[in-house]
């Protein structure tokens, strides 16, 4: 099952060979992601007050430099040999966020950031490389055995391998990103060949558990529980308040329009008044009239912004690039060399469809308020790093693939 | 094979991974074109919503004028200095904010020298509610501080120490340029205190200025015109939007939101003939009242003492305001139609119409005067002790005698009498269009009905006889008494009094227009006065003026015939007595322009307190109205020469 595409890369020639066996496609349409990034951050902070603010697209096209260097670095660096690393990397990513919840600093109430240039307010956020740790272990767990993937042992393994970081990020808590685990996990062990029927019970439990939690928090009266009990339930599961605010402003965001509701309901109201054509590049007053609140539209609502000024045009261009993204990741999973390959690149788009579905389909309300990031268009250091390294890993997959007997 | 199987297997879970993906993305675009396509506009009025904020904007005042065109009420600038509050904003808490504001205002009161006047409470109130609109640090602040401000270093980009967010506004304020002239006509405005109505549109309302007395306010809504509509795109803290930030998508085109500038009006008031009324109350109290006995047109309407109508502008204080209430000479009260005097002899005239038109006297009828009239147990004295003699109609009334007129009355009874007073608008509103702080007095003529309801007694011959003398409580207002003289000076035709010229009566060409340019008057009752009915009161009229012996010759101007009759009118306590001196007069007797009635109120008598005033003021109207002597054909020559005043 060796390809015949394998090589070692240790000469000029050879780097300059996979440099050109690259998706170059993929790449281009990553760095238009990333310019229109840069754009709309700036279009986002130009009105703001403060220098640094105003000053955000500058240090976004640092990060993007650093993650672009990580990109080439992933796609010359042969996967294969990340099978060996997985668990290092794992381990260390779950040292840090031990580390994030003791010296981590607090930020909108969580601890997510772990400051490394405390003067330049320079940090990451451990939470982000332990999603990539983590698909690369998974990777390297489920292509070990053909068909012994089967076994039930597995499927454990694998969901203890998800639950440590996601605990620990619930801890922190960033609830969002501790549900991302559970998708990728699912698809890269539907991918892996675990049976179907298995799987849909796990999903079965995992909505039954989710859903009487919600249950509990927001109408304890349905189990027969008091106010208080449902807060110790809250608390003993590490369910905070605003998680529950945030949940009503979704289901009901005019109760309150001014609290939780209000990020929702004026994120909608960006996109919607951008109409088919938008209001045009840094005209869209939702933004500059700060009704969309100026401390996220650079971040979680980048896309509000985007879909304001450039309307349903402008909004459904950046819907297409990343549906092209994901066509070209799957791509690489299709023509991978061997499984590890293919579950890097399932675990990778996975992570980033998830992101996007989760991040646009709240910016235009369908659903609750979770603070995950856009790949490649929010503001986020860790998070660009993160995203473009993975890139870098589904390129490394795309250049070391088999020949082309068989595709898509 | 196995292993070629599994490949397939994992391949075909690939593909069934990317069928869903590309689901949820083709999902995302449609609720995107659901958001964005089909239901923009419902989002997009949704953001119009918050973020625009409507504000109510009057339209320039109309203004007031003389039927000569003289400027009664105009507009001025009044300059203030204006904090813009939206260029103070600080980050953080808004108290900070409210900070830099007082920061800024005490450094504006330094440079120019003056003192705040704007305290910490009104920002912060101002912020709360109003913040879009700038903050009015100081009003009005005149000329010499204007100066003091436009050569400050503060004042204007790149000077040392220009503060940028505060400059001078311009804010419309009333102005009276007649000064106290006509305060009770034209009264005063005062700012109307908006409350937002739960059905009002409008966010915010800029001070509107609202009539509160006399033409300005029976004229409020001709003057104030319509409202128009400012809009404003405020940010997420309710701030007034830069305009450069804004994306001018859905501002109006139409000028539907623009203010109507308020109409002008024209009074038939002559501002001269007012100037000199006034000038002959002036030190008393009283009033006096000029028409047009042609068509009844206010020329002049006086109350003394007055008020000056420009304290009230921009604002008037409330200590001010106070003081005017309470002042004991009541100068906000117009006396000429607010306010009931008893009457006393100017009544006789109507007396005498009464008698003649009830058929029960002749012209010719004549009785005797023993100085005082006896009816049983009752006695009314007569002014002259030793009595006039026997005399007629016309001498009774030139020498004002008691006994003559009790006798007449108690020969045509009193029904007659009210009948005529009745007729002659007495005892009910003339309505014209003015009011003071209260409306229009009514004035009172007794009846049997009357005195059964308020005395509950029935009429006697008692009675009769005080009100064939304007005694008891028969009482009006001077406007009534003139309207009275107006009707006699113009043979029987009762005309509403005019203040206010109608549509375009004001303006020039329809007043020259009209029969040797009076334009016809509102006829609302006509008197069934023959010929010799006239001839005999009004040569009495003439009499008192003219004839040396006559009750108000002190009125006589020399080589004019003028008719007029006097009046004193007796009340108060029988240990404190109190007269009001009461004339009225119309001239030039044969073609009567100007009908007067005058009372003084708390004055010795008639002929000796109103008869000189009458004078001067007759004196000052011919002067202006050179043609009021000559005859019609000789007056349109003059307005062909341009000489018509």
């Amino acid at each position: 099952m060796q390809g015949t595409g394998s090589r070692e890369l240790n000469s000029i020639d050879e780097y300059v060979y996979a440099l050109k066996r690259m998706n170059w496609g993929l790449t281009l349409v990553i760095g238009a992601l990333l310019t229109i990034s840069v754009m709309f951050i700036y279009s986002a902070c130009y009105i703001s007050d403060e220098l640094p603010v105003r000053t955000l697209y500058k240090r976004q096209a640092l990060w993007i430099t650093a993650g672009a260097v990580s990109y080439f670095l992933f796609a010359l660096y042969d996967y294969r040999k990340l099978r060996k690393m997985g668990p290092w990397f794992y381990m260390l990513s779950l040292v840090l966020l031990v580390v994030v919840l003791v010296v981590g600093v607090t930020v909108y109430g969580s601890k997510r950031w772990l400051l490394l240039v405390p003067p330049l307010g320079i940090g990451i956020q451990p939470s982000e490389f332990a999603k990539l740790s983590a698909i690369i272990l998974l990777a390297g767990m489920l292509s070990r055995f053909g068909a012994g993937v089967k076994k039930m042992g597995l499927m454990i393994a694998v969901l203890a391998v998800v639950f440590v970081p996601m605990l620990l990020i619930f801890k922190e808590p960033d609830a969002g990103t501790a549900m991302i685990f559970l998708p990728v996990a699912f698809v890269m062990m539907f991918v892996a060949g675990i049976p179907l029927k298995r799987l849909i019970l796990l999903v079965f439990l995992g909505v039954t558990v989710v859903g009487s939690l919600v249950t509990v928090v927001l109408a304890p009266e349905r189990f027969g529980l008091r106010e208080d009990q449902s807060t110790g339930v809250m608390q003993f599961v590490g369910i905070k308040q605003y998680h529950k605010r945030r949940l009503r402003g979704f289901l009901d965001p005019d109760k309150d329009p001014t609290g939780a509701g209000w990020n929702k309901l004026q994120s909608e109201i960006s996109v919607g008044s951008g109409g088919k054509w938008g209001k045009g590049y840094k005209k869209g007053d939702q933004n500059v009239l700060g009704f969309l609140p100026r401390s996220v539209a650079p971040t979680d609502f980048i896309y509000s912004v985007i879909a304001e000024e450039m309307g349903f045009m402008g909004s459904s261009i950046v819907l297409f690039l990343f549906g092209v993204i994901i066509l070209f990741g799957m791509h690489a999973a299709l023509v991978a060399q061997d499984k590890m390959g293919r579950l890097l690149c399932v675990g990778v788009v996975t992570m980033m469809f998830i992101h996007t579905f989760m991040n646009i389909a709240m910016t235009i309300g369908c659903l609750p308020i979770i603070g995950l990031p856009l790949p490649f268009l929010s503001y986020g250091g860790t998070f660009m790093i993160v995203t473009m390294s993975s890139m870098g890993i589904v390129q490394s997959v795309y250049i070391r693939s088999r020949p082309r007997v068989r595709s898509l | 094979m196995a292993l070629n199987d599994n490949l397939d297997h994992e391949l075909m879970r690939v593909r069934v991974a990317i069928l869903l993906m590309l689901m949820g993305i083709i999902f995302l675009i449609g609720v995107l074109w659901r958001i964005q396509v089909r239901d923009t506009s419902k989002y997009r009025s949704r953001f119009a919503r918050q973020s625009m904020r409507a504000m109510r904007v009057p339209g320039p005042r109309g203004r007031i004028f003389d039927r000569n065109g003289v400027c009664l009420a105009d507009n001025r600038p009044s300059y203030c200095i204006a904090i813009y509050v939206e260029e103070m904003r600080q980050p953080g808490k808004s108290s900070n904010t409210v900070n830099q504001v007082e920061r800024v205002m005490d450094l504006v009161a330094g440079e120019l020298g003056i003192k705040r006047v704007v305290t910490r409470h009104d920002i912060k109130i101002h912020m709360l509610k109003r913040r879009p609109l700038p903050l009015l640090a100081w009003r009005d602040i005149g000329e010499e501080m204007l100066a003091r401000w436009q050569e400050s270093d503060i004042s204007m980009p790149g000077r040392e120490k220009y503060l940028p967010g505060v400059a001078v506004a311009i804010e419309p304020v009333r102005i009276y340029p007649q000064k106290d002239v006509a305060a009770h006509i034209i009264g005063f405005v005062g700012y109307s205190h908006a409350v937002r109505k739960p059905d009002d549109d409008y966010d915010f309302h800029l001070p509107e200025l609202q009539g509160k007395y006399g033409v300005e306010k029976t004229c409020d809504t001709l003057l104030f015109g319509k409202s128009g509509e400012r809009l404003m795109r405020v940010d997420a803290s309710g701030f007034l939007a830069p305009n450069f930030l804004v994306a001018d998508t859905e501002d109006r085109d139409d000028d539907s939101g623009n203010p109507m500038p308020g109409s002008d009006v024209v009074l038939a008031m002559d501002v001269r003939i007012q100037k000199m009324a006034e000038y002959v109350l002036q030190g008393e109290r009283g009033a006096v009242v000029v028409l047009d006995p042609r068509n009844g047109d206010v020329l002049a309407l006086a109350s003394a003492p007055t008020f000056s109508p420009n304290v009230f502008t921009p604002r008037i204080s409330s200590k001010d305001w106070a003081e005017l209430q309470k002042d004991k000479e009541k100068p906000l009260l117009n006396r000429a139609m607010c306010e009931v005097y008893a009457i006393g002899s100017i009544f006789k005239p109507v007396v005498a119409f009464a008698a003649l038109v009830s058929g029960s006297t002749k012209p010719g009828t004549s009785y005797s005067c023993p100085g005082k009239y006896t009816y049983g147990r009752l006695e009314v004295g007569c002014w002259r002790k030793s009595g006039h003699g026997t005399l007629a109609m016309r001498k009774a009334l030139e020498q004002s005698c008691n006994t003559y007129f009790c006798k007449l009355s108690v020969a045509c009874g009193y029904k007659a009498i009210i009948k005529t007073a009745e007729a002659l608008g007495m005892g009910r509103k003339t309505g014209i269009n003015l009011v003071g702080l209260v409306g229009e007095a009514k004035g009172c003529v007794p009846s049997d009905a009357w005195k059964r309801r308020v005395y509950g007694d029935k009429w006697r011959i008692a009675d009769t006889c005080h009100l064939s003398i304007g005694q008891g409580p028969i009482n009006a207002t001077p406007l009534q008494m003139a309207v009275m003289a107006s009707t006699i000076a113009n043979a029987g035709c009762i005309y509403k009094p005019r203040l206010v010229f109608k549509g375009n009566q004001g303006s020039r060409q329809i007043r020259f227009r009209g029969r040797n340019g009076v334009i016809p008057g509102r006829l609302v009752g006509k008197m069934p006065w023959t010929r010799s009915m006239l001839d005999v009161v009004r040569g009495g009229m003439l009499d008192v003026v003219s004839a040396p012996t006559g009750t108000g010759k002190r009125a006589r101007v020399l080589g004019v015939k003028m008719a007029g009759k006097t009046g004193t009118a007796e009340y108060g306590s029988r240990s404190n007595p109190k007269k009001h001196a009461w004339m009225i007069a119309f001239v030039p007797f044969d073609n009567p322009r100007y009908a007067i009635a005058m009372v003084i109120e708390d004055a010795l008598s008639g002929g000796r307190s109103a008869a000189p005033r009458i004078k001067l003021l007759v004196e000052e109207i011919l002067r202006l109205d050179a043609t009021a002597m000559t005859g019609p054909a000789e007056r349109r020559a003059c307005k062909e020469q341009g000489v018509e005043s």
